[in-house]
């Protein structure tokens, strides 16, 4: 008797210990529920204003930018003494970041110590790997190159470049980007829409395949007719490279 | 055992967005096995929110995680797993930027959104299991 009272004990309290059991899961749950609900609501509003910071281009301005390159010779895309005894090739994205970077940190130093004093002419090869806004700058910058306005255009599209592949690469902008960099719009628009800004494109395509360059911003030196060879990517000096060519 | 388990990925994830906080303020570029992929990352505008570096606020997160992980109770639970389904979430936004928009990966990056959904994992399972103290109340 005393036995089943035992067993009755334990089974009143087995059945308490369920309840609480079911209880704290049920109020876990909600807890759990709203928690989440809170947490997607603050997930939610950080991506917008996340999407919102990185999709907006920076607005063109008439900047100072081009001035790097202000007065200095410019022929099919090289800039410089056309019988400067080496050449820097720059292969860049124009949408990749480090390469306005570069052009902030590394080519400064490089227009106006080298190309400015006729030691080097600077050329670029304009690849479009990054995405669909890299293919439509590029061709508009062969429009600029055929002004040439390359270098003006690509300095100033890289102090107002936005974020990679948020469509900021609109007609409007290259336009705006263009008249600050003394680009005539309409006309640089016309030869991005033909057959040659594409062969242009393809060209750089196919040099950047044959050095297995694959990164941007890299620099090659050529040295006269020689063959090219790549001496830097991405930020590093360039500096000590050329001092090293040019001796 | 779950919640040692999450302190141990919880002081991961706060070496790595420290290091990355730190490369962020100090200008420098982080070790990365794929080549500037981190570099392009850091550099890009997604990696501010409203002005704040993300790996600040990465930082943040594992400090309240691991500050929640102190105790084990109901209170401390819920804290930890909404920190770390937020911090999940927003892990899960930059992976797709990295992927998506940037077309470069940080290793680095990564590596952190693991550890952010591991701790989501781990904690929202630390709320749903009833402690042995709640049961030994029943007399």
């Amino acid at each position: 008797m005393s036995k089943s009272k035992r067993e009755l004990r334990e089974q009143r309290r087995e059945a308490e210990r369920a309840a609480v059991a079911a209880e704290s899961r049920r109020r876990r749950i909600r807890n759990l529920l709203g928690a989440a609900g809170l947490a997607v609501v603050l997930v939610v509003a950080g991506i917008a204003i996340s999407a919102a910071g990185g999709a907006k281009a920076k607005p063109v301005a008439q900047s100072s930018a081009a001035k790097l390159v202000a007065g200095i010779p410019e022929q099919n895309g090289v800039l410089g003494d056309p019988k400067a005894p080496i050449t820097v090739t720059e292969y860049l994205d124009p949408q990749c970041p480090i390469c306005a970077e570069a052009s902030k940190a590394n080519l400064p130093d490089l227009i106006n110590n080298y190309v400015r004093t006729g030691k080097v002419k600077l050329q670029a090869r304009t690849l479009s790997f990054i995405g669909p806004d890299s293919v439509t700058a590029a061709k508009f910058a062969h429009g600029a190159e055929q002004q040439g306005k390359l270098w003006a255009f690509l300095e100033t599209l890289y102090a107002s470049q936005g974020q990679e592949n948020s469509g900021y690469v609109t007609d409007s902008f290259l336009s705006d980007v263009a008249k600050a960099s003394g680009v005539d719009a309409s006309k640089a628009k016309a030869f991005a829409d033909g057959a040659s800004a594409q062969a242009a494109l393809d060209q750089a395509d196919g040099d950047a395949q044959a050095l297995k360059i694959d990164s941007t911003p890299s620099f090659t030196v050529t040295k006269g007719n020689g063959k090219p060879e790549v001496v830097a990517v991405g930020l590093d000096d360039l500096t000590n490279k050329l001092d090293k060519a040019l001796s | 055992m779950t919640r040692a388990a999450a302190i141990v990925v919880a002081v991961i994830g706060l070496g790595i967005a420290t290091y990355l906080t730190i490369v962020h303020y100090t200008g420098g570029v982080s070790v990365c096995a794929i080549a500037h992929g981190c570099e392009t990352v850091q550099k890009s505008d997604y990696s501010k929110l409203a002005g704040v570096p993300v790996a600040l606020l990465g930082m943040l997160g594992y400090v309240g995680i691991l500050a929640a992980l102190i105790r084990d109770d109901e209170r401390s639970r819920d804290v930890a797993a909404f920190i770390s389904i937020l911090g999940f979430g927003f892990s899960a936004w930059l992976t797709y930027t990295e992927v998506a928009l940037i077309n470069a990966i940080c290793v680095w990056c990564v590596a952190s959104a693991i550890c952010m959904t591991i701790l989501a994992a781990l904690n929202v399972s630390r709320v749903l299991t009833v402690s042995p103290p709640e049961l030994a109340r029943v007399r």
